[in-house]
């Protein structure tokens, strides 16, 4: 009996020292040696205790909290995502407001605002002297800085949404890879388990690798009784017990935007969690938007413009050219001969006539009017509410993000009261512990002195 | 509830997160005096903003439009106080020359009246500072009047080169004003001819040459019955532009105020929607360094402290 309880308390210290040396591994559980008393034996004054013995060791794992904190982390995942790729769109947009002394006026001097605001300005300037080869000059220079706002902006969005194919494409390869190291964790779960063995280190490590998945693709799971867990993500089983049924896989629907599928079901997936679901979402939505709303502004312009200056004459009596080329943001530009020659821009209403400023007035007049094709907005106020729905949109994913890292935090918190390692709790235990095994040595001492006396009162 | 050894570490970093976070925006508040510095700080007043930028860009612009037309009007009103003097001149002598008999006297005028008729011609040629013709229309880059002579030197005929329209330029929303006018207007519509105009009847060129041939012929009685009169109705003509010029002078000066008092609003208005409350900014910013200072020296405190600190 003392020996088993030397044994027990050995075995006791060992778990405290597996504890103890996980104590900041963040997929660990806490883990237990479950004991319980051994069989007593029956003797004539009655049931006599054996002593203690070990059943098995356990590990404190919530499953609930398990997937509460996995579907948070694909809240979070998506939010970060999606914070990240617009916070991108937003600095290449380089509408900030600045304000460089205490006394100037904050405004926004980098971005396009700034640019129509300079182009109709240009265009007032050219129409109070459209006869000055320098304000023509710098109607074509603004005409041409808000032409080169318009491209590098768009080609800049064009970018993100590029990077962001290769970033749905790169996460629908690690979850892939995690569907795959879950299966085998399965099966391996599944083996320990049958033969009654320890599953524990095997379990943490699936829980982790949930936990990474839950970061780039949400996913519903349901345990077998075998121990194995089965993942299924839109709907489709990609884990069934130990094998992988399916995998995630990109497809493009035509229009370039990768969408996601499940390789052998051929259905399409659409996830509402996880870093691939942030990065369709900011694709799809915020940027698309913005793209949309760009490619409008500049096709209204280009329209707009080009429909008043087409009908004007330029020093030389000359008339028919086109201001602005292209057909939206991505290819807008300034016709090359106006840019050569800014005599060539056709300000006036007739030929012949250098101080008619009928053209330049009419332009100029442009920048006030309301415009059926933006929604019945200003040039300006358009692209106003164009920026201002960007920063709505990380507005709100920020807020989002916020809420989603505090209850992160929260179930972390939760998870970590019921599985976490405590270090004063298992010095407290090794104390207990080491007492325990004194005793039980002691007792062998005694026992050992009481068989002594026995043996030395037959040879006195 | 057990308290494990990671959680205390990964809370005191999520709360010293969050207050270096809320440190570096107060900080950034603080040293810009804007509270509103990107789209998403505050869609709303950036939304505003860009449409104040926007409205304070163009009224600086109509500002820049009210100088340049204000200084045309300028060079335009000294241009016809000249030719008012200058009919004037002539309405002199075409008076005094009623009744005089004198050949030489009448000679002496009409030499005089010649050397209106040039100086007439220079103002109707009159430039302003940006070299343009003022007197032409919109045609504004040759001189609009030119003369012909005959043997002598006398101007025998004044050609208008120029048209009868006239350049609007954008003074507020919507409001456009001119300080170009046309030389000779016979049209009947537009804007009015200062030299020649079908509807008043003058026609000052004309009517100069007529003066200076009937002084060199001595035709007194078609001075006193045809000049005399023709050279009132080109005095009208001038004063009637005269003070159309002091109208759009006084109108230019309003809409420059106006302009002037909504940039001024605009960007007072920007100030408002961006700029930081410096005195409340700055206590927040002081309250979360004292929680940050607090959170440091409480962590560091804590887990400093541990059991084997008292295990032997």
């Amino acid at each position: 009996m003392a020996s088993r309880s030397l044994s027990v308390q050995q075995e006791e210290m060992a778990v405290s020292g597996q504890n103890l040396a996980n104590v900041n591994n963040p997929s660990y559980a806490d883990e237990q040696l479950d004991v319980s008393e051994s069989a007593p034996l029956p003797t004539p004054v009655g049931d006599e205790g054996t002593g203690i013995q070990i059943n098995g060791i356990s590990e404190s794992r919530n499953p609930l909290l398990d997937s509460q904190i996995q579907a948070e982390d694909s809240v979070t995942g998506s939010l970060t995502a999606q914070q990240t790729n617009l916070q991108n769109a937003e600095s290449y947009v380089d509408e900030q407001i600045t304000s460089t002394s205490s006394s100037a006026t904050p405004d926004s001097p980098n971005g396009l605002a700034a640019d129509l605001s300079n182009l109709f300005d240009s265009f007032q300037s050219l129409s109070a002297d459209p006869s000055d080869l320098s304000l023509r000059q710098s109607a074509v220079a603004s005409a041409q800085q808000v032409t080169a706002q318009f491209t590098q902006v768009s080609a800049q969005l064009s970018t993100v949404q590029a990077n962001l194919n290769t970033d749905v494409q790169n996460d629908v390869t690690s979850s892939n890879q995690d569907l795959s190291t879950i299966a085998s964790l399965n099966q391996q779960i599944v083996a320990a388990q049958a033969s009654g063995g320890s599953a524990d280190q095997l379990v943490d490590q699936r829980a982790q690798t949930l936990e990474n998945l839950a970061g780039l693709a949400n996913f519903s799971t349901s345990a077998e009784s075998n121990g194995a867990i089965n993942v299924s993500i839109g709907g489709v089983a990609m884990v069934s017990g130990v094998s992988e049924t399916d995998s995630l896989e990109t497809y493009n629907p035509g229009n370039g935007q990768l969408q996601v599928q499940a390789q052998n079901a051929g259905t399409q997936i659409t996830l509402t969690g996880g870093s691939i679901a942030g990065e369709i979402t900011a694709r799809d939505g915020a940027l698309a938007s913005l793209q949309s709303g760009l490619n409008t502004l500049a096709s209204q312009l280009i329209t707009k413009v080009n429909t008043i200056y087409s009908a004007g004459y330029d020093l030389d009596g000359n008339t028919g050219q086109d201001l602005f080329t292209g057909a939206n943001a991505s290819d807008i530009g300034v016709n090359s001969n106006v840019a050569a020659d800014p005599s060539q821009f056709q300000a006036a209403g007739a030929p012949g006539a250098a101080g008619d400023n009928t053209v330049a007035l009419a332009l100029a007049q442009l920048g006030d009017q309301n415009v059926a094709g933006l929604n019945n907005q200003t040039f300006s106020a358009n692209y106003a509410q164009t920026v201002s729905d960007l920063g709505s949109a990380i507005s709100s994913v920020n807020d989002n993000l916020n809420t989603s890292q505090a209850v992160g935090q929260m179930l972390t918190n939760d998870r970590a009261a019921t599985s976490g390692v405590s270090l004063d709790g298992e010095m407290t235990n090794l104390i207990q512990y080491q007492k325990a095994y004194e005793a039980s040595a002691e007792m062998i001492t005694t026992l050992n002195e009481m068989l002594q006396t026995v043996v030395n009162m037959k040879t006195t | 509830m057990q308290v494990s050894t990671t959680s205390f570490s990964n809370n005191f970093l999520y709360e010293i997160g969050q207050l270096q976070s809320q440190q570096t925006t107060l900080q950034s508040e603080t040293t810009t005096g804007l509270s509103v510095t990107l789209p998403e700080d505050n869609p709303a007043a950036m939304n505003q903003v860009l449409n104040l930028q926007s409205e304070a860009s163009a009224g600086t612009q109509y500002q820049s439009n009210i100088a340049q037309v204000q200084n045309t009007a300028s060079t335009s009103s000294d241009a016809l106080n000249s030719l008012q003097s200058l009919v004037e001149q002539a309405g002199e002598i075409a008076t005094g020359a009623t009744g005089v008999s004198s050949s030489s006297t009448l000679s002496s005028d009409a030499t005089q009246v010649g050397q209106l008729i040039q100086q007439a011609l220079q103002i109707a040629n009159t430039q302003d500072a940006q070299g343009n013709y003022i007197f032409g229309g919109t045609d504004t880059s040759a001189p609009p009047f030119s003369a012909t002579t005959d043997s002598s030197g006398n101007v025998t005929a004044v050609a208008y080169n120029g048209n009868t329209s006239v350049a609007e330029t954008e003074i507020a929303p919507g409001l456009t004003v001119s300080a170009q006018t046309p030389g000779e207007n016979n049209t009947g519509s537009g804007a009015e001819g200062v030299f020649a105009d079908s509807r008043t009847g003058a026609d000052l060129f004309s009517h100069l040459i007529s003066l200076q041939q009937d002084l060199q012929s001595g035709n007194t009685s078609a001075i006193s019955s045809t000049e005399t009169p023709s050279l009132t109705k080109d005095e009208d003509n001038v004063v009637t532009q005269i003070s159309g010029n002091a109208v759009l002078q006084s109108t230019l000066q309003a809409a420059g105020t106006v302009a002037q008092q909504q940039v001024t609003n605009e960007d007072s208005q920007m100030s408002d929607d961006t700029s930081a409350n410096l005195a409340e900014t700055l206590t927040q910013l002081s309250q979360t360094q004292t929680a940050y200072q607090a959170a440091l020296e409480s962590g560091t405190m804590i887990m400093g402290l541990s059991m084997m600190e008292y295990l032997s």
